[in-house]
């Protein structure tokens, strides 16, 4: 018997969630493609119709005919096992070794563990005994694919020919020579903003050898005005580290703290540990949150404005005149009343919890707002409390960029080494004038990097960077805390770090390979120089930190490498006050901005979601991670907010054209609630040219469009531009409306007060009133009993499960990218993303929120009323990661007709790709749509030549040998026609049994220590939203997770019995704040 | 019209159809025979590159499997060893035994070029099945059980199917291949060969009681008091004969030890 469950419809009369505004006015587009799995009906381009279906058989007959003729096949092929000739030592093939490392970042450090299977790194996590360790974010989890990247830059290249080493080698010696005669006069070198000790201190040995030498720091998102302005109000050096964990309130002025502007400081967890409670009267945290679009900090936030970001200064004035700063008030004074009216209450809110307040500001902002928010820290008593000032190290990169971009104007630079990751001709501030003024002066530019960007094809020298995971380095962490970077593996493609390169600069080594070097060697011996003795970045490192230790001791030493970092290494706490002086010379700069309005829309440049400043573009991973907020992949878009989207009558993905100070980019616009109108922002790095399929497309045009070129000048804030819709339309790949759920009550929220009536989430909802049959899908359900002899075995088995705290949850997606890294999830392409075919297992889904509409309010009996643009503006912002919910019932089992999905005894929901079919008939019967089939070889064949099947270009078939590197050596990699999903990282849980195991020989002690296996997503998690365990083991976490009053299952009416839960996320907002009512109003009238 | 077929063609369909039957038959057992693993794999035995015996080191000198396997016990792999074992004891200077020998050749050439002897797979499961030598090593299942008598094999000799039917025969019925965990690598095992009264003393010394030894004994309830080893011998005789059968240490282990093997797709398959 056919049944169609007809979800109940939502009562109209709530809070409305809905991820797209299609879905939310129920507009054709949506309706047309909601819940189908599948979307059928694709057009192929005139390209893949070439090799049309006949055209294919075609070829495999005579394939067939061939492999017939030849009996190839019927020949046991020989396998050969190659043991090493000298054992290895730590080495178990088969075994995962485990080594402690640091990524080296702008902001600090990254501590990581990276997974090594026999010598090659497969996956990585954060490092949990390092103070700021814990999850990481989406690029930290996505780098290991840099290292294995085919397109990464390979060779040394002048002026974008390949060269070799030796020729390279020649170019530096004769930069050296002439540094040396010159004392570096004409040499200008620009590094990036790692704080590495070692890096510091051959800088410094750099400027004493050439004295007259420019040293710079630049990367794309690093302004400088955050350390001008505390240098300024604080002194020389002094720049502060924040304590979320002790901030009870936090306001942040477009900081996005949470997602892509880190600051310096606690991890993020301990911003969320503050947000999950289970007791009526515990204490949360509160966030206010002003910015001009949605970001994963707004989304988090209790309150948030949208704010055009020629405003944020004006409101950073406003709090400081508010808490008593006389030199902000003439500033203050230009705030509209909408702004004062919702600051007023915050600011009261901020003064009461003096202490134990923060107020954070953007780190690309103007140094007037940084010397503000200092002064207002000072004025909430922060500073010693939620602030600490230190005293960081001191720098010989003391030129600021804009002083080598002067030099290089002027003639007087002669060679530019650039070590930045940072790609300086296409990202610099107003990059074509500095590129024009490289080639008229005939600047040799000497370039450090990993990928083969416009910088490097420009470049007199371009040098193979080294990955981090091939070299020796060290770093510090925000804190100060001293790491060592250590190779997990020999430089795949020779390359060197910028270590090395100031090593060579300072004439001590020779670059390339070991075998670059002995030509060089002999060479100098034949003619009777003297030898050089070549320096390595290892004795470079082990020289920096024999002086923090005060002598190399190798106890200490390998004490550091063991555990990823240095104990008591992070920097001291430094006295400081607030300069008011200092204050006030900046205020008196500070001008006052008008709000940007239609005939002068504002322009603001985002990091990137994905790319970051545009290094990432070529990480598939990263490139086809959806963007949190738009779930954009492949391309970045105007955001705009819906009152300008609809103003000029634009479609989704309609070209528009962006002009700004002479500048003019032409990019498709997307419709963003929550974004201020008359604003645009726009994500960097995309638009990079030549950089191979995953970076540019094949065709080399590129991805995306490059917002730098609309950036004359430092600021990141563009005013005065104008804004024109064109008549093209781009297509996009969004995948917002994919793979949705129906039903009612997915997304749950209430407040503090509210969560712990006894009527919440348990009678929330349909589960109010589910009916007493327990499901249409009968199996194997619940505890095994006398009176369920049928259930999950508790005595015997492990029983696993999940919860997912939607009170922490920030949407970053590094949990899909672990989860990709872990599974051997491959990368489909934005073509197959379109048709609605990406594999990555976990699917964030972002639901947009409003409980206003039309005139009247959230109870308004007219159902058919859509919000008004203005409303839109107000939308709230909330996430849900769904992957495969284990359901103990599980629709998906009863209907595979060749057992390919079972139960395991452990209460998993298996996949045995080997036995799968590909019907699809599972993925069709699950409600959570949690389920991914491979509609083509996507590890095989090249992305861009999927519809050829066999007829592919044949040395672009097969997967890259270096790509295979990466692949995890306990999970299948699986091939086309096969439906696979979550599995809750079953070979950990194995490995974890086996281990058990192993200790239990003949005892009867199987089960695994409480909580001492993590599943990949769990591990990377930032904020720790993600519990996993062991249920049958009553001490486990998640035993406690599961007994929290706010834990529900989505579609629990339809009796699925899943094993992952959620718990309602917890909303904190302040009750004198204008709209606090209609905040977390839901839960009330959706019984 | 005339008759336009022959008088033969009248008994042709039924020809046919019984032929066709034979054909048919003939065909299915071809294929249930010839292309199962069971044909198609059991006997291999590909020439080494280098003449190692198994007979003469795992039979006649009787060296342990794991002097060499080294890391069967804690790895999924039981790996083939490097060539620094060999030389342990073929090495100049190390054993020196026959470090001259011609049928060495291969590994001096590796120690000397660090390019690894390609030894030839044998046993080879799917890769989509994750087979873990550990948790049986560890568990009481012996190297014997999947490999055979290696230490009789001159040239090592498929021995078992590894088919998936094979092992979930014993994933099954773990007791019949289970064995002390101090036998696991003597390839020449038999339950007779152990000491009833040893094997229960042990049992009760992990603090098993005694009852239910015997309740495994008697596969059930055990009807009267057992005291000591005494009593459970008795009854073992009594059930099981004078020696010491497979099963009796087996279904013990399997009991006490908590043996239970997965039988799920995850398993063996991710």
């Amino acid at each position: 018997m056919k049944r169609i469950w007809h979800h109940p419809e939502e009562p109209r009369t709530s809070k409305r969630y809905w991820r797209s505004t299609a879905e939310l006015e129920q507009r054709s587009e949506f309706l047309k493609t909601s819940g189908i799995e599948f979307p059928a009906g694709d057009t192929l381009s005139a390209e893949e119709q070439e090799n049309s279906r006949r055209e294919f058989l075609k070829v495999m007959g005579a394939a067939t005919g061939l492999m017939g003729l030849g009996m190839a096949s019927c020949r046991r092929p020989i396998f050969n096992i190659l043991p090493y000739t000298d054992h290895v030592e730590w080495v178990i093939p088969g075994k995962p070794l485990l080594y402690a490392t640091a990524m080296p970042r702008a902001g600090g450090a990254t501590p990581l563990v990276v997974t090594t299977y026999e010598g090659r790194p497969t996956h990585l996590q954060g490092n949990a005994l390092h103070a700021l360790g814990g999850g990481i974010d989406t690029f930290a989890q996505a780098s290991i694919l840099d290292l294995y990247d085919p397109e990464r830059s390979q060779k040394p290249m002048m002026s974008g020919k390949v060269a070799d080493w030796e020729r390279a080698n020649a170019v530096i010696k004769k930069v050296v020579a002439e540094s040396k005669k010159d004392q570096g006069a004409g040499l200008a070198v620009i590094v990036g903003e790692v704080k590495s000790p070692t890096l510091s201190r051959l800088l410094g040995d750099l400027k004493k050898a050439y004295p007259q030498a420019l040293i710079s720091r630049y990367e794309a998102l690093s302004s400088g005005s955050a350390a001008l302005a505390h240098g300024l109000v604080f002194g020389n050096g002094i720049q502060p580290v924040y304590h979320l964990g002790k901030a009870k309130r936090i306001l942040s002025l477009d900081c996005d703290f949470l997602g892509l502007d880190p600051i310096a400081g606690d991890h993020i967890k301990e911003f969320a540990k503050h947000r999950s409670q289970n007791k009526s009267g515990a204490e949360m945290n509160r966030l206010y949150a002003l910015e001009n679009r949605f970001t994963l900090t707004g989304g988090m936030a209790d309150h948030r404005k949208p704010l055009a970001a020629s405003l944020i200064p004006v409101a950073a004035a406003f709090i400081a005149a508010e808490l008593g700063e006389s030199s902000a008030k003439a500033l203050a004074a230009t705030a509209p009343g909408s702004l004062t009216d919702w600051l007023k209450p915050a600011i009261a809110d901020l003064k009461e919890n003096a202490g134990a307040s923060l107020v954070l500001a953007g780190s690309r902002y103007g140094k007037e707002v940084h010397a503000l928010v200092a002064a207002i820290n000072s004025a909430l008593g922060a500073f010693g409390k939620t602030v600490d000032l230190v005293q960081g190290d001191a720098d010989a990169a003391a030129s600021a960029f804009s002083e080598v971009a002067a030099a290089v104007a002027s003639g007087k630079v002669k060679t530019l080494v650039s070590l930045t990751p940072s790609n300086i001709l296409f990202d610099a501030p107003d990059a074509s004038s500095f590129g024009k003024s490289i080639r008229d002066k005939k600047v040799a530019v000497i370039h450090l990097g990993s990928s083969v960007n416009l910088t490097a094809r420009k470049a007199g020298l371009h040098l193979p960077a080294a990955h981090y995971l091939e070299s020796w380095g060290d770093v510090r962490a925000a804190d100060g805390t001293y790491s060592v970077v250590q190779p997990m593996i020999q430089p795949l493609y020779d390359g060197v770090n910028e270590i090395e390169v100031i090593l060579a600069l300072l004439d001590k080594k020779v670059l390339g390979p070991v075998a670059a070097e002995e030509p060089a060697k002999a060479g100098a011996a034949a003619t009777g120089a003297p030898v050089v003795s070549s320096a390595t970045a290892y004795d470079a490192v082990r020289e920096t930190f024999g002086s923090l230790v005060g002598g190399i001791k190798e106890d200490i030493w390998n004490v550091t490498l063991r555990d990823g970092f240095l104990k008591g290494s992070a920097y001291t706490v430094a006295q400081a006050i607030v300069n008011s002086s200092a204050l006030s010379g900046l205020m008196a700069d500070a001008k006052a901005a008008a709000a940007p309005d239609a005939g002068a829309y504002e322009v603001v440049l985002t990091p990137s979601s994905s790319l970051w400043d545009g290094r990432y573009a070529g990480n598939a991973w990263l490139q086809e991670a959806p963007d949190p907020v738009t779930k954009l992949t492949w391309d970045n878009a105007a955001w705009l907010g819906t009152k300008t989207f609809r103003d000029l009558g634009l479609k989704e993905g309609q070209m528009v054209t962006v002009s700004v100070g002479g500048a003019e980019l032409t990019l498709p616009a997307i419709e963003a609630p929550g974004h201020v109108t008359h604003s645009i922002s726009i994500s960097l790095g995309y638009g990079q040219k030549n950089l191979g399929y995953v970076g540019s497309d094949t065709k080399g045009k590129g991805r995306g469009f490059d917002a730098y070129s609309l950036r004359k000048g430092e600021s990141f804030v563009l005013t005065g531009a104008t804004l024109t819709a064109t008549s093209d339309v781009y297509e996009l790949a969004i995948t917002q409306e994919h793979n949705t759920m129906e039903g009612r009550a997915l997304y749950r929220e209430a407040t503090l007060e509210e969560f712990n009536k006894p009527e919440y989430t348990s009678q929330t909802g349909m589960d109010s009133h589910i009916p007493p049959n327990i499901s249409f899908y009968k199996g194997q359900v619940g505890v095994r009993s006398e009176t369920n002899p049928a259930g999950f075995d508790y005595q015997n088995e492990h029983q696993w499960g999940m919860t997912i705290d939607l009170s922490k949850c920030l949407g970053c997606t590094a949990c899909v990218v672990a989860c990709q890294s872990e599974n051997n999830i491959p990368v489909v392409g934005k073509d197959q993303v379109r048709k609605g075919r990406i594999m990555q297992w976990i699917r964030m889904d972002r639901y947009f929120a409003t409980n206003e509409w039309g005139e009247g309010k959230a109870d308004s009996d007219d159902v058919n009323v859509d919000p008004t643009p203005e409303q839109l503006e107000g939308a709230e912002m909330v996430m849900q990661p769904v992957a495969c919910q284990q359901c103990e019932s599980a629709p998906c089992e009863t209907v595979c007709p060749v057992n390919a999905t079972v139960h395991t005894e452990d209460g998993l929901n298996a996949m045995a790709y080997n036995r799968c079919i590909g019907t699809r008939y599972c993925a069709n019967n699950c409600p959570y749509t949690a389920r991914r089939f491979n509609w083509f070889d996507y590890n095989k064949r090249p992305l861009d030549e999927l519809y050829w099947g066999p007829l592919s270009t044949p040395e672009k078939t097969g997967m890259r040998e270096s790509v295979k590197l990466q692949k995890n050596p306990n999970v299948t990699v699986r091939m086309r026609g096969v439906i696979e999903k979550c599995t809750y990282c079953v070979q950990r849980l194995e490995a974890a049994k086996i281990q058990q195991k192993q200790k239990q020989r003949d005892s009867k002690n199987f089960r695994i220590p409480t909580d001492s296996v993590k599943v990949a997503c769990q591990q990377a998690c930032p904020v720790e939203a993600i519990e996993f365990g062991d249920l049958a083991d009553p001490k486990s976490s998640i035993n406690k997770m599961k007994a929290s009053p706010r834990s529900y299952e989505i579609l629990k009416y339809i009796g699925t019995r899943p094993r992952t839960s959620y718990l309602a996320r917890l909303r904190n907002p302040n009750p004198k704040m204008p709209g606090a009512d209609k905040i977390a109003v839901w839960s009330a009238k959706q019984i | 019209m005339g008759n336009f077929f022959p008088r033969w063609t009248n008994w042709l369909p039924l020809k046919l159809a019984i032929a066709l039957a034979f054909i048919g038959a003939g065909v299915s057992m071809g294929i249930a025979y010839y292309f199962t693993p069971k044909y198609t794999r059991v006997g291999y035995e590909p020439t080494q590159p280098v003449p190692f015996s198994h007979k003469i080191h795992a039979g006649e000198l009787g060296l342990d499997c794991r002097y060499c396997h080294s890391f069967v016990e804690v790895s999924g792999h039981a790996n083939v060893p490097t060539n620094q074992t060999c030389f342990n004891c073929h090495g100049a200077g190390k054993g020196n035994i026959k470090s001259a020998s011609p049928k060495l050749e291969k590994v001096m050439k590796a120690q000397e070029t660090g390019q690894p002897v390609p030894w030839v797979k044998l046993h080879k499961v799917p890769d989509y099945a994750y087979f873990n030598h550990s948790v049986h090593i560890n568990r009481g299942v012996s190297c014997a059980s999947c490999h055979g008598k290696i230490n009789e094999m001159e040239v090592v000799r498929h021995d078992q199917t590894l088919s998936m039917g094979w092992c979930l025969d014993c994933h099954r019925n773990p007791e019949n291949n289970l064995r002390p965990l101090d036998q696991i690598t003597n390839l020449n095992y038999q339950a007779k060969d152990l000491d009833r009264a040893a094997f229960y003393k042990d049992l009760l010394a992990a603090g098993t009681p005694a009852g239910d030894i015997a309740e495994v004994i008697l596969g059930g309830k055990p009807s009267y008091d057992v005291k000591g080893v005494e009593d459970l011998m008795a009854i073992a005789e009594k059930k099981f004969g004078k020696d010491v059968s497979q099963l009796e240490v087996g279904s013990q282990l399997k009991k006490h030890w908590q043996i239970q093997p997965p039988e799920s797709c995850a398993a063996c398959h991710r």
